[in-house]
């Protein structure tokens, strides 16, 4: 009988130690759909990632008494490869949430009409989104129309609101010292990059008096940019603006080079953003002014100590540098922002996930991270109130070198071998 | 701002003949359309890229490799697909479609994504025309698109298997009778187009970088100016390519860059109405052949 109530009592006891090791086992589910065919894309799951096995080192995340793990679920939604159709991303988003139950959603959609369309699905199944790549100030619209349906919806990378403030500031910066008032704006042709050209030429050029030589808008994936180039020359632009987002917009610096065309390239071109950029575009890049998105993708700062720690772990972890300019730096945050708001509510509940992520206020990678009303990370000038993008110029010695803006500044902008003050 | 126009007008029909004439020979002398083309184009690039990055082989041998490989994996792709479904043109369009797209998306699984892949230039350098600054690797491709242009019809008028290509494209039935392989002369016809690709690729991309979704815009390049020269005609290709690169160049310069994208389009609709069969096209007595 002794022996049988041994018997008995050890199953019990092996079947207590392992649900209790079950139970202790059970991940938080961090769901990530995004487009991983892009740079940006990759980059930004390879942060989650990073973030994510930092987190889980030092024990995990705090719910209430207990101790849980996160764990990364990813699908590749692709929206922001030419041709899928904005209901095939969604199919993606919504197949993630009913098979793997994230409690919450990291990176989002790529296109901006992705994510429009798609933050009817995060109210629908309740799972708080904190999106990274996405730029329309559209969705922050929405979430001020209708802020209890769409509250699951943040933001922490730049909109393109911020993104004209920023060009501003460049171009502005470029008016004051060099007397520069003479532009010719390419771009490609795509929502956020028109909306970008035609923000700045209203809320700037058209006021501040400069002449806009020439507007020229490329369609995905067009590579011969000479005839603008021709045309900026002739028409004595001193500043030539590119905003793209496409791979093949570097052959757009090199053929700026080639052809020597005096006029500063300066404003946004996605594939200069990282170091590679160096050796992909032939060292044929100096000069350049790009405008990288968040500080801590793909550019540091020794006035943000974190952004510098964050790219040197990415290195020390994935054995290469970090390329995207925009999208992993806000990524890492994310993973943050997510653990802190777990931890401040004492559980996994989406409505009050939600509350306790609009309280965010937390110095990282990027600066300092807060919400405004329509739940955007608030960018600035100076990293110690807001997050930052920077602005950096590209030496002849292919080295980046931050120029804007000045709380982050460490050096000043260089005009290129040919170009005049024209003050 | 004229001379210039010009320039690059002429540079940009070159890039055009480069990137079609591989896909019209394979069309003119088997009747196969390859679907495959601008994904044969990528595999040379990422090829190329991976012998010199990875092996650390030197430009010109690299280059050499990916050339001979892709022309091989032209070679299997009709041994071991084509040569079952030969003939049947809907299979032909699906089953070099369906190759294109898993050579493209295995690229992409792999994590070919990026802006870090990119071929070295030949001679980094720029010249004046005129008053019109030109790079060197763009003198190059128009002067290697002049060779291949000579080298080719040399080949097709000069050489037994070049005579055969002929012979088949001409008239098929007859040549059979000859004893010509026609599996034999098709094989080849796949393989040169790859090849063609694989050169083409090797020239033009150090101008830019690679990227998978490149594949499809060359494939749609390709098959634009097949068209409008007329499907399987290498002087229709030329003129085509005059015409279309002339075409998009003066838009771009005179109306604007974004309606270039539209300028193959319209020429296409143009020949379809005007000559269905393409300015050099001999479509219909093809489709009779068949």
């Amino acid at each position: 009988m002794k022996r049988r109530l041994g018997v008995v009592g050890l199953f019990l006891a092996m079947g207590l130690v392992f649900s209790f090791f079950a139970y202790a086992a059970e991940p938080i589910v961090i769901g990530v759909p995004t487009s991983t065919g892009f740079v940006e894309g990759k980059e930004g799951l390879a942060v989650v990632e990073m973030a994510v096995a930092e987190i889980n080192a030092k024990g995990g995340v705090k719910v209430g008494s207990e101790k849980r793990m996160f764990t990364v679920e990813a699908i590749d939604i692709r929206d922001a490869a030419p041709g899928v159709p904005v209901p095939e991303a969604l199919m993606g988003i919504e197949k993630l949430i009913l098979e793997k139950k994230p409690t919450a959603l990291l990176i989002g959609p790529f296109r901006s009409e992705a994510l429009l369309a798609a933050m009817d699905i995060f109210t629908k199944y309740k799972v708080p989104m904190i999106g990274s790549i996405a730029m329309t100030p559209a969705s922050e619209a929405k979430i001020k129309q209708e802020p209890d349906k769409y509250k699951y919806v943040f933001r922490t990378c730049l909109n393109a609101k911020y993104l004209v403030g920023y060009l501003v500031g460049t171009m502005s910066f470029l008016n004051k010292e060099f007397g520069f008032n003479k532009v010719y704006i390419m771009h490609q042709d795509v929502a956020w990059a028109r909306g970008t050209a035609g923000g700045i030429v209203k809320s700037y050029f058209e006021k501040a008096g400069w002449t806009v030589v020439g507007q020229e808008s490329y369609p995905t994936g067009a590579s011969d940019f000479s005839s603008a180039l021709m045309k900026a020359r002739s028409g004595g632009a001193q500043v030539i603006l590119p905003i793209f987002d496409m791979p093949q917009s570097g052959t757009l610096v090199k053929q700026w080079k080639s052809m020597k065309v005096p006029a500063l390239l300066a404003g946004f071109i996605s594939p200069l953003a990282g170091p590679g950029a160096w050796k992909t575009f032939d060292k044929k890049i100096g000069g350049a002014v790009n405008c990288n998105f968040e500080m801590g993708s793909a550019v540091a700062s020794p006035k943000v100590p974190q952004s510098v720690e964050f790219l040197k772990a990415y290195q020390k972890k994935f054995g290469k540098p970090m390329e995207a300019g925009h999208g992993p730096a806000p990524t890492y945050e994310s993973v943050y922002i997510l653990k802190e708001a777990i931890e401040r509510a004492g559980s996994l509940d989406p409505d009050a996930l939600v509350a306790e992520i609009k309280k965010t206020d937390r110095t990282g990678v990027m600066g300092r991270i807060r919400f405004d009303d329509g739940q955007q990370a608030i960018f600035g000038n100076d990293p110690k109130e807001t997050a930052v993008a920077s602005v950096f110029q590209w030496t002849d010695k292919g080295e980046r070198v931050n120029v804007y803006p000045e709380a982050i500044a460490d050096a000043k902008i260089k005009l290129p071998a040919g170009l005049k003050v024209a003050k | 701002m004229l001379l210039g126009t010009i320039i690059y007008a002429v540079i940009n029909s070159v890039i055009l003949i480069l990137m079609s004439i591989g896909f019209n020979l394979t069309f003119g002398i088997s009747g196969i359309s390859n679907f495959a083309y601008g994904a044969l184009y990528i595999l040379a690039a990422f090829v190329t890229w991976m012998l010199i990055q990875l092996v650390g082989l030197p430009y010109l041998a690299s280059a050499l490799i990916s050339i001979f490989f892709t022309a091989f994996i032209g070679a299997l792709m009709y041994r071991f697909i084509l040569m079952r479904v030969r003939g049947q043109v809907l299979s032909e369009v699906i089953a070099t479609f369906g190759i294109g797209l898993a050579i493209l998306e295995f690229f992409r699984y792999l994590g070919f994504v990026g802006v870090e892949y990119a071929l070295p230039v030949f001679i980094d350098e720029s010249f004046m025309v005129g008053d019109v600054y030109v790079d060197a690797q763009r003198m190059l491709i128009v002067a290697a698109g002049i060779v291949l242009v000579i080298l080719l019809w040399l080949f097709v008028h000069y050489t037994s298997t070049g005579l055969a290509f002929r012979g088949i494209a001409q008239d098929e039935r007859t040549a059979l009778t000859f004893g010509m392989d026609s599996d034999r002369i098709a094989t080849l016809s796949v393989s040169l187009g790859a090849g063609l690709a694989a050169i083409a690729a090797t020239v033009i991309i150090p101008l830019g970088t690679i990227s998978v979704s490149q594949g499809y815009d060359v494939l749609i390049n390709a098959l634009a100016v097949s068209i409008i020269g007329g499907l399987g005609s290498t002087g229709g290709v030329i003129v085509a390519s005059l015409l279309v690169g002339f075409a998009q160049r003066f838009t771009d310069t005179y109306i604007g860059s974004h309606w270039t994208m539209i300028v193959s389009l319209v020429a296409i609709l143009l020949v379809l109405v005007i000559k269905p069969s393409g300015i050099y096209g001999k479509q219909k007595e093809l489709e009779e052949r068949i």
